[in-house]
């Protein structure tokens, strides 16, 4: 009762706080990113397994907010929206920052490297399996097992076919697997 | 203890709430500035465009120039090599494939795109002839303008 509670609190004055930055105040936006800048920061990593590019996407997540609020019609809850728009902005860093060459020959980035991904302190350890995973299998798995979209999503999402969506995700299983018992 | 397996941490991790951390430095001032000031952003996306220009105009000055010491340099190599092997798989694929219909209206134009790719490593190829990493991309490169021309000019059977 008393956690009920302290949501519908939390909830109330998170939409206080969107109603204020809808309409251009700043404070109230810098209120909204110290809620929020862990989660969108943490999936941005996860999707790209960079801090400091995460960090970089993060900014741009929190500057294309400020001009898209106006969007947020309040029918979903604003985390879920967060979590949707974060995504999509890390997918489009992703592959603005592929260098002509990976665009053409279609060469996959590796994932964080073992000792890197252990280094992230506070991450949980499936977390830091997953930021050691090639970019692609990475992305579905993070999509999908995580964040909770249907394959179908995820193929329009990156531009893949469904079945390719699934099969990374098999591979991301496998690899995931194979480094987990050998730990 | 024996650690649980693999299935088991799996459900476990993906049924946890999930942990968040914070970055390493405060983004907040960079995005304050950037709301605050959208116009002086957009002067350095402007400047980063001329920058960018003025990058690729470099680039293009020196392929000239390594296209010129290209041309003065008679010895064959590698590349040279390859692209005279493909040169004559690709001629006669086209000639074996010309009065037939392609599937796609568009695969010139994909075709025009992977040859502008073989070109930019051919060019990187000017500097460091025998760079295996080049050389590799140089064969797939090949190797997918191949496939191209295979696969839309397959017939519809192959296809299903």
């Amino acid at each position: 009762m008393l956690i009920d509670a302290e949501q519908a609190f939390a909830q109330q004055s998170e939409h206080t706080l969107i109603e204020r930055v809808k309409s251009g105040d700043q404070v109230a936006y810098a209120a909204l990113y110290e809620l929020h800048v862990k989660r969108v920061y943490s999936l941005c990593l996860r999707l790209i397994a960079d801090k400091e590019h995460a960090e970089d996407a993060t900014q741009e997540v929190f500057v294309q907010l400020w001009h898209k609020i106006a969007n947020f019609d309040g029918r979903s809850q604003f985390t879920t929206w967060l979590h949707s728009v974060t995504s999509n902005i890390a997918i489009s860093y992703i592959r603005k920052h592929k260098n002509w060459l990976q665009k053409v020959v279609s060469f996959e980035q590796s994932g964080m490297d073992e000792q890197s991904a252990a280094d992230c302190q506070g991450l949980n350890g499936l977390d830091k399996l997953v930021l050691r995973l090639p970019e692609r299998a990475r992305m579905v798995f993070v999509l999908h097992a995580i964040e909770g979209y249907r394959h179908e999503e995820i193929a329009s999402m990156l531009d893949m076919a469904v079945g390719s969506s699934k099969s990374q995700f098999h591979r991301a299983r496998q690899l995931l697997k194979e480094w987990y018992e050998n730990e | 203890m024996s650690k649980p397996d693999f299935e088991q941490f799996l459900n476990d991790s993906l049924n946890q709430p999930k942990q968040d951390i914070g970055p390493d430095k405060n983004l907040w001032p960079g995005i304050e500035r950037a709301i605050a000031h959208p116009t002086e952003q957009q002067a350095e996306q402007s400047r980063f465009t001329w920058n960018k220009l003025a990058a690729v105009a470099a680039c293009c000055v020196a392929a000239l120039l390594s296209v010129q010491l290209f041309v003065a340099q008679t010895e064959p190599n590698t590349m040279i090599a390859m692209s005279d092997y493909f040169t004559k798989q690709k001629q006669g694929l086209l000639v074996q494939y010309q009065n037939q219909p392609a599937l796609t209206d568009n695969w010139q134009q994909q075709l025009k795109e992977l040859e502008e790719a073989e070109s930019a490593i051919k060019q990187a190829l000017e500097n460091e002839p025998e760079n295996p990493a080049l050389l590799q991309m140089l064969s797939q490169v090949y190797q997918q303008q191949l496939d191209l021309i295979n696969k839309v000019h397959a017939p519809k059977w192959q296809t299903i």
